[in-house]
This record gives C-alpha cells, sequence and structure tokens, in this order.
C-alpha cells in the first residue's frame, strides 16, 4: 500500500457535524478459525455519527472485525455491547432489522435484477404487509410498494444513478456496481454503515465521487459509518478516528494524525513491505 | 387434421404434468442455486405417504392432509438439518447433499409405507370425454383434462405468488446470493423452509396426478428425469419456463411419435417405435447447443 497523500482532493467533513456517544463497544474480541487466529483480544468502540476507519495489511483481520459487528461472525470471547445492551449470540440477518448495513469488498449485488429492483430490496425488512393483500394489490400493500418506491428512487438520485436505473447491474462497470452496492445499503435507512473497501479498484474520478458520497451520507443522515480502506489518502481525509489492525491484533487507535505518526503503526506497514 | 389435434392437445395436457414436476426444481433453484435431485424421491414419498394413510384407513382428504403434513415437516428438517450446515458451501455442496436426500428418502420412505406397487383411486375416471368425442370425433381424456386444470392453477399462483410477493423478491436475492440477502436482514433459514415445504406440496400434487395415472411405485421417482428437457428448454430459473418448456415438450413428443417413424421408416426401413422416450432429450440437446440459458432463463449460469 503506498502512503499517497496528494492524489484526492476531498471537502474536509463538514463542521456542522457532532459526534455522540459511544454506539459500538467491542471489547477484548478474539475470532479463530480452526487454527488461524483471525482477530486476538481486540477492543475499540464506535461513536455515533463519527466516520470510524479500520486499516492494515492484508489479511490483518479488517473484513473478520467488519463481519463480528455485522453478526456474521461469533468471536469465541469477547463482548460486544450496542447501544448500550450487550449483544447475545445473533443471526446474520438480524443486523439489518437493527438498523446496521454493509458493503461487501467483493461487490454482492443481485446479478440477474436491475438497479432499481436491488436498491429496492434494500427496503425488504421494512415491508410489512402481508401476502393476501400482496397478492390481491390491496390498499395497504399498493400504498406501501408505492412508498418504498419513492424511497428507492430518492437513493437513486442521491447516487446520481438515475440513467441506469432499469439497467441490470450484471452490465455495469465495477465502480457503479460499487455505487449500486452502497445505495442498496442506503435503501434501508441505516443508522450504522458497514464499508468494506468501497473505493477498491476505482480511478481516482471515481474515489472522489465515492468520498463525496461517504460523506454526505454521513453528514446528510448522520449515518454512523465504519470504513476499511487501503488508499491512506482518503483514510486520512475523511476518517475521524482509525483503528489499525495487524496480524489480528490491535497496533493503533486515535485520530488520523495520532496514527499517521504511531511508530508501530509505520513499521507494520513498511515491514509488511507496502 | 383433426387426429394432429388430437394428439396435440392429449400432448399438450400431458405436458402440463411435466411443467408441475419442473417447477418443483425451478423453485428449490431459484432459492438455493441448486438442482434438487431428491425432487423425484420427493414425489415417491408424497404420493406413498397418500396410498400408504388410505390403506390404514383414512379416507382421501384426510390422507392429503397428512401426506401434506409429512411434506411440510420433510422441507422443515431438510432446511435444518442439511442446508443451514450448507450456507456459503459451493452449490455442487448441496448438489451432493441432495444426491444424499434422495437416496434417504427413496431408501426410508417404503420402510415405512411399504414398497409394492399401488393403485391410487382420486375418483376421477381415465376416459373420453363425450360431449368432445361426440361433436369434434377426438378423443381427450377427462382425467388428462382434470389434472392439467388443477395443474394449470397450481403453476398459475405459484408464478403470481413469487412474482408480485415481498417474499419473492426475497426468494429471488436468496438465489443470487446467500451473505447479500442476509445483510439486507433476509432470514435465509425461513425463505429455505417456505420454499422446500412448497417444492413438497407441489411434489404432493405430481404425486397424485402421476400415481392416480401409472400406479404409486418406485418407477415414480423418475419423473424427475422427465423434468430434466422441460428445465432445459424453460431456463432454470423461470416458473414461466418450467410452464412453457413442459407444454413444448409434452406436445412435441406425442408429436413426434405419431409423426416420424413413418417418414423414417419410408427413408430407412425398419422399426422406429418409441420416440417419445429419447426425442425430449434429443430436442433438450439441440436446444441447448443454441441457446444455453433456456428460453426463459436468465443469461449467467455460473452454478451447477
Ligand atoms: N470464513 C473464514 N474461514 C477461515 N478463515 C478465514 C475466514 N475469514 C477470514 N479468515 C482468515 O482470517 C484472516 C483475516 O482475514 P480478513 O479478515 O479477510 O483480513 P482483511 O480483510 O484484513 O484482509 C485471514 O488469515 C483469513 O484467511
Ligand atoms: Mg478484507
Amino acid at each position: 500500500m503506498n502512503m499517497k497523500l496528494e492524489t484526492l482532493v476531498i471537502d474536509p467533513p463538514a463542521p456542522t457535524r457532532k459526534i455522540g456517544g459511544v454506539i459500538l463497544d467491542l471489547q477484548n474480541i478474539s475470532l479463530r478459525f480452526g487454527g488461524v487466529k483471525a482477530l486476538t483480544d481486540i477492543s475499540f468502540d464506535i461513536r455515533e455519527h463519527e466516520i470510524r476507519a479500520i486499516i492494515g495489511p492484508n489479511g490483518a483481520g479488517k473484513s473478520s472485525m467488519l463481519n463480528v459487528i455485522n453478526g456474521v461472525y461469533h468471536p469465541q470471547e469477547g463482548r460486544i455491547v450496542f447501544r448500550g445492551q450487550e449483544r447475545r449470540q445473533m443471526e446474520p440477518h438480524m443486523a439489518a432489522t437493527q438498523g446496521i448495513a454493509r458493503t461487501f469488498q467483493n461487490i454482492a449485488l443481485f446479478k440477474g435484477m436491475t438497479v432499481l429492483d436491488n436498491i429496492m430490496t434494500g427496503r425488504i425488512t421494512k415491508m410489512k404487509s402481508t401476502f393476501v393483500e400482496h397478492a390481491l394489490w390491496f390498499g395497504r400493500a399498493r400504498q406501501e410498494e408505492l412508498a418504498h418506491r419513492r424511497k428507492a428512487e430518492e437513493v437513486i438520485d442521491f447516487l446520481e444513478i438515475q440513467h441506469i436505473r432499469k439497467t441490470p447491474v450484471g452490465r455495469l462497470p465495477y465502480g457503479l456496481q460499487k455505487r449500486v452496492e452502497l445505495g442498496r445499503a442506503l435503501a434501508a435507512e441505516p443508522s450504522m454503515l458497514l464499508l468494506d473497501e468501497p473505493m477498491a479498484g476505482m480511478n481516482v474520478e471515481e474515489k472522489q465521487d465515492m468520498c463525496r458520497f461517504i460523506l454526505d451520507v454521513n453528514d446528510q443522515f448522520g449515518t454512523t459509518i465504519v470504513l476499511i480502506e487501503h488508499d491512506m489518502g482518503v483514510v486520512m481525509d475523511i476518517s475521524d478516528r482509525v483503528v489499525v489492525l495487524d496480524y489480528g491484533k490491535k497496533i493503533g487507535d486515535g485520530v488520523p494524525d495520532e496514527v499517521k505518526n504511531n511508530e508501530e503503526v509505520i513499521k507494520a506497514y513498511l515491514g509488511a513491505g507496502h | 387434421m383433426q387426429f394432429f389435434f388430437e394428439v396435440l392437445i392429449g400432448g399438450l395436457l400431458s405436458g402440463i404434468m411435466y411443467s408441475l414436476v419442473a417447477l418443483g426444481f425451478v423453485l428449490i433453484y431459484k432459492a438455493s442455486g441448486v438442482f434438487n435431485f431428491a425432487q423425484g424421491a420427493m414425489v415417491y414419498l408424497a404420493a406413498l405417504s397418500v396410498v400408504g394413510c388410505m390403506e390404514k384407513g383414512a379416507p382421501l382428504w384426510l390422507a392429503l392432509i397428512l401426506a401434506f403434513a409429512v411434506m411440510t415437516l420433510f422441507g422443515i428438517a431438510t432446511e435444518k438439518f442439511v442446508l443451514r450446515k450448507l450456507v456459503n458451501q459451493p452449490p455442487i455442496a448441496l448438489f451432493m447433499a441432495t444426491i444424499g436426500l434422495a437416496f434417504f428418502v427413496e431408501g426410508l420412505a417404503p420402510m415405512v409405507f411399504g414398497s409394492d406397487p399401488r393403485a391410487l383411486d382420486l375418483g376421477i375416471v381415465d376416459e373420453p370425454i363425450e360431449s368432445i368425442l361426440e361433436s369434434a370425433g377426438m378423443v381427450i381424456s377427462k382425467f388428462d383434462l382434470v389434472a392439467a386444470g388443477v395443474a394449470a392453477v397450481l403453476v398459475t399462483s405459484l408464478a403470481l405468488f413469487f412474482q408480485y410477493t415481498r417474499i419473492g423478491r426475497a426468494l429471488r436475492a436468496v438465489a443470487d446470493d446467500h451473505q447479500a440477502a442476509l445483510s439486507i436482514g433476509i432470514p435465509l433459514q425461513h425463505i429455505w423452509a417456505i420454499v422446500w415445504g412448497v417444492a413438497g406440496f407441489v411434489a404432493l400434487v405430481a404425486g397424485m396426478l402421476w400415481g392416480a395415472r401409472n400406479g404409486v411405485q418406485f418407477a415414480l421417482t423418475f419423473t424427475a428425469l422427465k423434468a430434466l428437457p422441460v428445465l432445459i428448454l424453460g431456463g432454470f430459473t423461470s416458473v414461466p419456463g418450467a410452464i412453457v418448456g413442459g407444454l413444448i415438450i409434452g406436445a412435441s413428443e406425442k408429436l413426434a411419435e405419431i409423426y416420424i417413424p413413418p417418414v423414417m421408416q419410408s427413408l430407412f426401413g425398419g422399426n422406429f417405435g418409441g420416440i417419445e422416450g429419447w426425442f425430449p432429450y434429443v430436442l433438450a440437446l439441440l436446444f441447448l447447443l443454441v441457446r444455453p440459458e433456456g428460453l426463459f432463463g436468465e443469461r449467467h449460469i455460473d452454478r451447477v
């Protein structure tokens, strides 16, 4: 990974934003896959409305951390306190109902569906009408469908993808697919958004767009954002706080300036040959 | 010409029965991205449950309800004990699991309900409809017509269900990407249980109709093979495809059976009977070369 700090010109986070109290507290998390220690005794917290970056070399355990937050992986040790409540065993689909949405390192869109349909699926947990109402296209079902449709269109406008709304996502270029995936996550109106390398493989211009969207989401909707990203320039520019992982251990945590000057962090990046 | 229509209609009617079996495959393929090798075994299990219960003294309606309970339990158990362990595994692992499931069911069901072939009487006679015979001079079986009607209603309501409901949308999402479906809050387990339950119900209806026609016996498991060319024609992911595919296969195999042998005989001599048995597969093979995703299938085929 190269520490390119000069490639991107990004507006700094809007000063109006107020960072709140701790919304998610991760305490002494350890996660193993057989003999592989993906995460070892990691503690950090995430505050409401902040942009919290997780960085580290490949295989450091960043994605695993996101999967722990999301309830997909269950750590063998540690406590997770979400909104003041200790989390018990959680089914993977429950994160969405608790207001946690995410995107994936390898795009996971519904390839056969159009952009609009993909974004509509983001609202699936919010749909209430029963099958019968639905089947008969009855009052509530009808109103509901239209309301969801409006929300989806708002997301589409927000991400400036009106021109591809009816395109099957499989046909879109990579950068746009990433954007649609963000759209599906946004459609759920999450309070927390987990982004796993949302800018990987993008050119400078696409990255700039993506940065702008992330900042706007954070600013306009107050969404708490957990961001995994390799581009140091982006990370240092847009995050409020950064946690650094290496070989499954936490080696740094703080505001960007602190992390940038942390001896261990610098060593990890140089040592890993990036 | 009249004879042609008689053959054509007979073919279309039996084709709907193929659609019915194909539909079971499509549902499960859509939900779990896997070719369910056990579909034929499920048809057998369903039919056996019905005759088994009737032998123990239950009237037909009760036997049907009990058989439906059996199929629902089977669906839920399959999800709980087999599929749940295989989330995020490659599709081939799921496919292997369904093979195991097929042998398990084919072994267990006859142990519970008895293995000897039995007749199943639904109270619908298999004889020509007189009014049509008199007015048009065509032989159209009453049983075929009723069976086709039942199948048509079922197929249509399922098609609507999956096209226009929230569960349908969830189902399509699950079919496409498990992880992503979970991340937007779709409970994979419920969807799978529902789909296997519905597939069990479809198997029950198919088992009734095929069982009443050909007897309840182990050969019912082979109805699954009849569905293969239908699926190739219609596409593995399309409910309308299963319907149209079934109609095409049904009609074309009957027409081929009647009209191809005389031509072949005059050209090459010899006996060309039994074309019905392999014609659908040849048709499917040709189709595969021209349009591998099927008439209605989605173009990406990355799961086998
Ligand atoms: N589902 C899994 N099964 C087995 N090992 C895994 C799994 N997920 C992650 N790992 C292992 O955990 C470690 C951390 O991986 P990951 O969290 O993907 O790192 P990063 O996202 O920082 O590149 C790696 O050694 C990886 O092989
Ligand atoms: Mg990763």
